[in-house]
Parts: C-alpha cells; structure tokens; sequence
C-alpha cells in the first residue's frame, strides 16, 4: 500500500512536534526519515501507526484516509518495528513471532502449517532460527530487536514502518537488517541515524528538522555537505568511495 | 519469575491438564469426606450413585451432610476459586502488570462496599434478600472501583506497577473505609456480624441456590476469555505493539475490565472478599504452562480451583468445632508470595 501524508500537524501536549508534514511512499520504495534527535521523527511514525493521533492533515492508506479504515484491517497492512517494549511476561522468541500473524486470523481461527511456515522463513532471515525456543528475557538487546523485525515480517505487510531498528545492533545486524527490509520489496519508511547506511540502502530521504521536512530527494542529490551543515550543525565533506561506490562522510572536530 | 528455558510442547500441555484434573477430583472428593462428620472415602462414591440411581440412600445422615452441606460448598470453592484467578489472569493482561489482583487493586474492597451497601440499606427497603440484587450492587461497587483505580493510575502519565499498586491500597482504603462508615452508622448488631465475617471470606453459607449465579457466570467468563487468548497476548506485549497487531486496545481494554468488575462482584457477593487468589494461581501457572494464553486459562482455572478447595478443608478442619475464614488463609500464604515475588531480583517492579 502506498503512504500519503498530507499537511500533518501533532501536538505532544501544548506543544507543536510536527509542523504541515507532506510525505510520500510509493511504488516498493524504501524512504528513510533523517534528523537530528527531537526533530520528530519518532512523533510523526507514532501518527502513522495510529498511537498518536494528528491534529490535523491527513494520512491516506492508497486513496484511502487511515482514520476511516479499522485498525485490523491497517494490521493487515501495515507493520512497525519501533524499540522493543520490555515486559514481564515471558514468551518463547516462536510465539512472539506467530503473534504477527494475529490481524490475519479470526479469533478462534487456529495457525495454519502456512502460517507457521512464514514464522520459521523469518525466523531463518533474521537468524533467529536457533533461537527460536529462548524465552525473550535470555536475549540480547540486539536479538530482541531481530524478533521484531521478524515478527513484522510475519505480518506480511505491504508497507512497514520502522523507528530506528539498527539500534542496539552491531554493524553486521545493521547491513543485515537494512538489507532484508530492501529485498522484501514493500514499500518502508524508516527512522534512521546513520547518514551513510540511508544513502546506501534507500531510495528516497527526507531530511527533517524541528517538526519540519527541509529537503527531500535522492540520496546522492539530498546528501551534501551544504544540508548535512543546515541538518546537524557539523562540518564534514561528502564523497563517493570509488570501491564500493557509497556515499561517504567524513566529518571535521569541532 | 520462574522462567523456562523451553517453551512446553502440546502433548505436555495435556499430561498437564489431566495432571490436575485428577488432583481436583481428588480434592473434591477429600473436601467432600472431611470435616466435623467424617464420611468414609468408600461411602462418598456409594452416597453419590444412591444419588444418581436415585435409590434409598443407606445412610440418611451422611446422604444428608453430602447433598444439603458438603457438596455446595466444594462446588462453591471450585467455581469461587476459577473465578478468581481467571479475573487475576485478564487484570493483569489489561494493564499488563503480572501483579495486578482484583484484591489488591481495591477491586473486591469496591464489590464489599456494593455488597455492604445492599445489605444494610438495601435489603430492608426490598424486603426479601435477593442474590441478583447483591451482586448486582457489589458488581457497581468493583466496577467504580476498577474504573478509579485506572484512572489514578494513569493520570497525566502511562500505568506503572508503583502507580497501579499505590492507587490500589488508595481505593481499598478509601471503599473499606466507606463501607466501614455505613456499618458503624447503620448496622444492626445482626448485620455487623454478618459483614464483618463477610470482609474475611468464607465459603460457609454456601447452598445449591446461591451457588448458580456464580457458577453460570465463571463458565461464561472461563469461555469467553478462551476465545480471547489472541488478544490477551497481544495485550502483553504493550500498547504500541498491541495496536499495530490491529488490536482495538481500548474497547477492550474496557469490555475486559467490565468483565472482571461483573465478575468479582458476583464473587464477592457469594462468598467475601478471598484475597491473593488472583495472584498465587497466576504464578504458578505461567511457571507451568507459560504466559500464552491458551494454555494459561485452563491451566490456571484448574489449579485454582483445587488450590480454593484444598485452603477451604484447611480452614473447617484445622481447629477442631470452629470454622475459620478462608480469607484468612489465603492470606497467610498469600502474603508471604506476594513479598517472595517483590524481592525477587530478576523480577521488573521498576516502572
């Protein structure tokens, strides 16, 4: 399903985090959200997976206006990997994963073989497979993180959103993680930290500041030393690596 | 907690359950056979076919003690304790807290105040007692309770386990304290008795008539929540990720806690407030079958059961002629637990 966000406004309270957000992700795209922290990356997803709600502006699911489609059938389309919300029930790393198929199934609906099928084709992606017995309070936060990411496989979304899901991962699970998201081939809008991980790994940026999208498009046009200054406040030079042919950033000290 | 390293396959799962069924029908029977008048293991099964074939029974007094006495009241635990640790299992999913009680967060103290209310103001003013209309006053008790507790605790910020068990020992305090005001101000020596004996539990005015209503709306509610275990899980696992797996969390959020205020209200208007059962059974359970709802609910309804059965023997038989409140009991293994689980390292009492 493709995301149009049209002229959003969110309030956290009295205050205003994001401010007339226009947004689009379409065709099987991948667009990362990059900012510095509080600029409202994290607010702005919360709105698009419906945990907070917009004060104005409209989010369209296809032709579709979100507020009008039940959160089930968005389930079914959408699914999110955000931090994984500790708790103190302990379930198996298997049955944290079957429970992305729950907005697919009827309440007594038993899992089909096909069902548990997807679960261990994604436990086997996100190389959990080994660990698919553990219960989640013996894993590492890294590991944690690859059961949501697998569990929002599981949900076999056409549009998955995600608010920094590399963190906590070293720099294997970072490329990893980034490259199954891509070769899923759904559209995904993502939170990302690192500039040059973005560059390599998605189609479309927006750079954003202060509740506001500054500059949008392809990571070679958007990456520059000019906006990363206007971005970040920091200095650097923007290269491409003749080897891998990535964008490269080197950054001066202060 | 007790965590396992395996998750348990099915086949375990019904050793488990048939493990405990036998343990029930055990206890039932032993619950059945004890007490000021011993009935002989042999004779309980000879009473019962008598009963079934519906032949002379060969000896009137234990007949008697069997059908009029004995029976009601181990059904009463039974149901009484089933229904108590499934409204533990749904509170604690609601606020995904594996600490939250009906006892403990001041919802049986609501139910007791309905109850209270009922029978000192209300059963003059309708005449006749009327069971429907007790729990239906104790069932508006839990529920404002329920709904106060709620709102205490997340006010102005998300739900924490300090906040939730703070805000509870608040209402508890506050509706005993109420119902305490209406005894005080408009008992009769006949009533206080009544409802002082009441605040500590007892299975002892258990009868084939008073037990329906309890025993229609526990299997209801042990039904109804089997259905539910997709989103009972889903719950466990936090807002965010509950409603981006579709799940409508408010209004379910609120029908569950409506359920669970009905249902304590009906608990509680059968048989006083029976602390910590909501908390113990829970425990055990998810050491034994897992936080997966189904397997959960019917592990944790049959465990409590026993468990309720097993407490009420204790409580005719330990002093000889004199019949202690069951509250008592469960409270005095209850607390214990309670502590054993705070001071637990790995344990997240933490917000």
């Amino acid at each position: 399903m493709n995301l149009t966000v049209e002229n959003v406004d969110i309030f956290l309270g009295a205050k205003k985090i994001v401010k007339g957000i226009d947004l689009h992700v379409a065709n099987h795209s991948f667009a990362a959200l990059l900012g510095p922290n509080g600029s409202g990356k994290s607010t702005l997803l919360k709105s698009i997976y419906r945990v907070l709600e917009p004060r104005s502006g409209t989010i369209y699911l296809d032709d579709l206006k979100m507020k009008n489609i039940p959160v089930k059938e968005i389930a079914q389309h959408i699914s999110v990997v955000s931090q994984f919300q500790s708790n103190s029930f302990d379930f198996t790393v298997k049955e944290i994963v079957l429970m992305g198929r729950t907005p697919h199934l009827r309440a007594l609906e038993r899992e089909s073989s096909a069902d548990y099928q997807l679960v261990d084709e994604a436990l086997h992606k996100t190389g959990l497979y080994e660990l698919k017995d553990r219960s989640i309070s013996k894993l590492s936060g890294g590991e944690k993180q690859r059961v949501v990411l697998a569990r929002a496989i599981v949900q076999s979304p056409t549009l998955m959103i995600l608010d920094e899901p590399s963190n906590h991962l070293d720099i294997k699970y970072q490329l990893e993680i980034l490259h199954i998201i891509k070769k899923l081939g759904i559209n995904a809008l993502a939170a990302l930290h690192d500039i040059s991980l973005a560059a390599q790994f998605c189609d479309y940026i927006y750079f954003i500041k202060e509740g506001e999208i500054k500059h949008h498009g392809k990571p070679k046009e958007v990456i520059t030393k000019e906006i990363l200054k206007e971005i970040y406040e920091v200095e650097c030079e923007v290269y491409e690596d003749s080897r891998t042919n990535n964008i490269s950033i080197s950054y001066y000290s202060i | 907690m007790i965590s396992r390293d395996n998750s348990m396959n099915k086949i375990n799962v019904y050793i488990v359950l048939i493990g405990l069924t036998v343990l029930l029908l055990f206890t039932v029977i032993l619950g059945i056979s004890v007490g000021t008048l011993k009935i002989p293991i042999s004779q309980t099964y000879a009473i019962f076919m008598e009963k079934i074939l519906n032949l002379e029974p060969s000896n009137e007094t234990y007949s008697g003690v069997f059908w009029t006495i004995r029976m009601p009241r181990v059904l009463m635990g039974l149901i009484i304790g089933a229904g108590l640790s499934l409204c533990g299992i749904i509170m604690q999913a609601v606020v995904q807290n594996p600490l939250a009680e009906p006892f403990l967060l001041g919802i049986s103290a609501g139910g007791y105040l309905g109850a209270t209310i009922f029978i000192i103001l209300g059963s003059g003013v309708l005449g006749a007692f009327s069971g429907l209309g007790l729990a239906f006053t104790a069932f508006i008790g839990a529920l404002s309770a329920a709904v106060s507790v709620l709102f205490l605790a997340s006010y102005k910020s998300s739900i924490t386990t300090t906040k939730l068990i703070l805000s509870g020992t608040i209402i508890n305090a506050l509706f005993t304290a109420i119902a305490n005001f209406v005894i005080v101000f408009s008992g009769t020596d006949n009533t206080i008795s009544r409802v002082t004996y009441w605040t500590m539990g007892s299975l002892s005015s258990a009868k084939w008539d008073n037990l329906l209503l309890p025993t229609i709306a526990v299997c209801a509610a042990t039904i109804y929540f089997l259905t539910q275990y997709r989103t009972l899980n889903a719950m466990l696992q936090g807002e965010e990720t509950a409603i981006t797996l579709g799940v409508r969390l408010n209004f379910y959020r609120k029908l569950y806690i409506m359920l669970v205020a009905l249902l304590t209200g009906i608990l509680v208007a059968a048989c006083g407030i029976i602390g910590f059962v909501g908390l113990i059974i829970p425990h055990i359970a998810r050491a034994l079958a897992g936080p997966d709802h189904r397997r959960l609910i019917p592990v944790a309804v049959l465990i409590g059961s026993t468990f309720l059965v097993a407490v009420d023997i204790l409580a005719r038989t330990m002093i000889e002629n004199i019949e202690l409140p069951i509250g008592i009991f469960t409270a005095i293994v209850g607390a214990p637990f309670f502590a054993f689980i705070m001071i637990q390292k790995n344990y997240q009492f933490r917000d």
